[in-house]
């Protein structure tokens, strides 16, 4: 699809100056960004045992579209989960982690951007951003434990005997949504099979929606909490794969008080998409050292790295994140 | 059988942690004491205390085998450790218990012939009770109100009850003359360990913060003596290296005790990462090396003056004193940024958090909270918080050093 359709400032200042990749390898599904400089393809698979692969499957897929050559690809940047296990020989490429990426690709989309609510597979993220940079002013992560995760609702639709993608639709049918008071998966479990047990006929479909919304509810609490400590300033953007739940949508909107503003595409591309848009800077500084496939080292997560060249320190990008020499 | 269950657990002991070289003596020295703690056949009773409110100048007084007891369990070990405590008790107080027991335990505990504890939280108040069953133990009371003269009297006795209790055991009198020479030993290597950590203070330190753990390992795990030898004699080594690397991003590590052997938040920054922790507030790090004990007059209530005196745990009041005590390092070391990072349910440092984050904040200094266990199935997770920060650190950093750049 064309940048220009999407975005309201054009120029598009995040253009790259040539075709760029932003993986995003999430603990469930991997998204993959290409940008160029008008237009913007997305491809999504679910993730493999082996991060690599998956990552090489995603970049398959993206040339497949538009024809383009690997050779072409002028910088990679992987965050995610298995962001640690990208490795590319030919192409330059840097890590970032997600949290960056999705502040960046929120802000992107939308300048106004302050406030991000992202919920992947295996994390929630509250982020603050400044509207004036993409960059990140604060952030708050979930506790090592699947409540308010998508983990939590893919557990719960095969309770509700519901495809994930029906959940949140069936949980706005919900008259009167569950009490689930639970805040632990493993507990919640156990509220719902109680629930559904107390219900008039088996496969009742009110009682299904009923528990389904309380579902939602229950995540929806446990990710207020955590937008309680960064704060609620507007816009606020709901990205990672459960944007896409319009069940969790509407509790969380309810519970916060607050509307979300809705983004001109798919927002679980939104870690991916802030992945291609540093991918982009990273390129057009490697450009403008005159070298236009820079071998790049990776500073953060290389085991050891070092911080910012104080030489690079008048680049307005990330420079401490990347080392070109 | 017991034999077998203790070579499996010596066996399945974490690797040596990735020091700098010049640190690996250091570290031998500390297993081969350790190693002749558990094995030495003598005579010497073995004295093991748990909290840095312990003061082992009485210990060492006595001719006793000493040691901080303060490993973090292996998951077996804090397993234990919860048969006799609810689950909201911390991984620590659960390390402290289990490493008692008889079969699953550490080695290293049970060869101790006496634990000595003061009562700091409830959860390690606890701990010595339940360990009472598998050791003779003493608990003994340390006052909250660190200014008033009423606790400083209070403690002095408390100290002349250890005192005699350490005497019985070694079953002979420690008097004052002997307290004295210990004090002034141990403020000799208190003074020294200062010194160690103020190289970090230089922009390029010629220490990373994982190699302080390990002196202050040494602190609680080497007689004074070998410990004054093998210091000053690396303290020449590392002063003398040149300041000429580039500057790391500089943390600070603030909050709850850091287990001997837990080390994985540390590792993360900086074999992981590539941060440097310069600095730490915990009872583990540089905290009981901020202050000394006067070298005059009672012996018995320098002492108390002094251990109230040192920087204080959270438990202490007024909390105002720790909470600028962590302000005042972070300044001091120049801290890019601080790593909160507490035990779960610690009734100390978990509920105090937002003062000392507050604090931090409104001097200006970026935060990170963690709450922590001694699991590792979060390593993902923390991986990217960690790493986040630090990306948050840097962008701060290029702005700072941007604008300077832009004002020539």
């Amino acid at each position: 699809m064309k940048i220009s359709d999407i975005v309201e400032r054009v120029p598009w200042p995040f253009a790259p100056p040539g075709p760029v990749i932003g993986f995003d390898i999430g603990s469930r599904g991997s998204k993959g960004v290409l940008l160029t400089a008008d237009e913007i393809l997305t491809t999504f698979i679910p993730t493999g045992l082996y991060m690599q692969e998956t990552a090489d499957d995603l970049l398959a897929r993206l040339l497949k579209q538009t024809g383009l050559r690997r050779r072409d690809i002028g910088f990679i940047v992987g965050t995610g989960y298995g962001r640690i296990s990208l490795k590319y020989k030919d192409i330059p490429y840097q890590v970032v982690t997600e949290i960056t990426c999705h502040a960046m690709g929120a802000h992107a989309l939308n300048p106004r951007t302050r406030t991000i609510i992202d919920i992947g597979g295996q994390d929630s993220k509250a982020i603050k951003v400044d509207p004036a940079t993409g960059k990140v002013v604060e952030f708050v992560m979930n506790d090592k434990c699947a409540a308010g995760t998508g983990r939590f609702l893919e557990k719960a639709a095969v309770l509700l005997g519901l495809e994930l993608d029906e959940l949140g639709g069936v949980a706005l049918e919900a008259t009167e949504p569950a009490p689930i008071s639970s805040q632990c998966v493993v507990f919640a479990e156990s509220e719902m099979v109680s629930l559904r047990a107390r219900g008039e006929r088996s496969g009742d479909q009110a009682t299904r929606a009923n528990i389904a919304a309380g579902i939602h509810f229950a995540s929806a609490r446990r990710v207020k909490t955590l937008l309680g400590r960064v704060g609620i300033e507007p816009d606020l953007v709901f990205t990672g794969g459960v944007a896409n739940n319009v069940g969790m949508w509407h509790a969380l909107e309810e519970l916060i008080g607050a509307k979300f503003t809705r983004s001109p595409i798919d927002m679980i591309y939104a870690g991916a998409l802030g992945a291609a848009v540093h991918a982009g800077k990273y390129h057009a500084a490697a450009l403008q050292v005159g070298t236009a496939k820079p071998k790049v080292v990776a500073a953060v997560g290389s085991g050891r790295g070092k911080p910012a060249s104080r030489t690079r320190s008048r680049d307005p990008r990330p420079a401490a994140l990347v080392r070109i020499g | 059988m017991a034999k077998t269950q203790a070579a499996r657990t010596r066996s399945a002991k974490r690797p040596a942690p990735s020091l700098s070289a010049p640190l690996l003596p250091i570290h031998a020295l500390i297993e081969a004491e350790q190693k002749a703690f558990i094995e030495t056949r003598d005579d010497v009773k073995r004295a093991g205390y748990f909290c840095a409110y312990t003061p082992p100048e009485l210990l060492n007084a006595a001719g006793l085998r000493h040691a901080r007891l303060f490993k973090a369990g292996t998951p077996e070990i804090v397993a234990e450790g919860e048969r006799f405590t609810q689950s909201v008790f911390c991984d620590f107080s659960k390390s402290c218990i289990g490493g008692f027991d008889q079969t699953a335990g550490d080695p290293f505990y049970r060869a101790v012939d006496k634990v000595y504890n003061f009562h700091t939280c409830a959860s390690m108040k606890r701990a010595s009770e339940v360990i009472e069953q598998f050791v003779p133990t003493t608990l003994l009371n340390l006052p909250r109100n660190r200014g008033d003269a009423a606790s400083r009297a209070f403690f002095r006795e408390e100290i002349v009850h250890f005192r005699d209790d350490v005497a019985a055991l070694a079953g002979r009198p420690i008097t004052e003359d002997d307290v004295h020479e210990q004090i002034l030993l141990f403020n000799k290597a208190r003074r020294l360990l200062k010194k160690f950590s103020e190289l970090r203070k230089r922009p390029y330190p010629p220490l990373s913060g994982k190699d302080f753990l390990e002196l202050v390992r040494g602190y609680y795990y080497l007689p004074p003596q070998t410990l004054l030898a093998a210091y000053e004699k690396l303290y020449r080594k590392l002063s003398r290296v040149p300041d000429d690397g580039e500057r790391p991003v500089r943390l600070m590590v603030s909050g709850s005790i850091m287990a001997d052997g837990d080390r994985r938040l540390v590792e993360l920054i900086e074999d992981e990462i590539g941060a440097r922790v310069v600095v730490e507030d915990h009872c583990t790090g540089l905290k009981p090396f901020t202050h000394t004990v006067r070298e005059t007059g009672d012996p018995f209530q320098a002492l108390a003056d002094g251990y109230l005196d040192q920087a204080p745990c959270a438990r202490m009041k007024p909390l105002d004193d720790s909470v600028n005590l962590t302000g005042g390092l972070a300044q001091e070391y120049d801290v890019e940024g601080v790593v909160y990072v507490y035990l779960k349910f610690c009734a100390c440092y978990g509920v105090t958090k937002l003062e000392f984050i507050s604090h931090l904040q409104q001097l200006g200094i970026p935060v990170l909270e963690i709450s922590s266990d001694y699991s590792s199935s979060d390593h993902g997770q923390l991986r990217t918080r960690v790493e986040a920060f630090i990306e948050v650190l840097t962008e701060r950093r290029g702005d700072r050093v941007g604008d300077t750049v832009a004002a020539d």
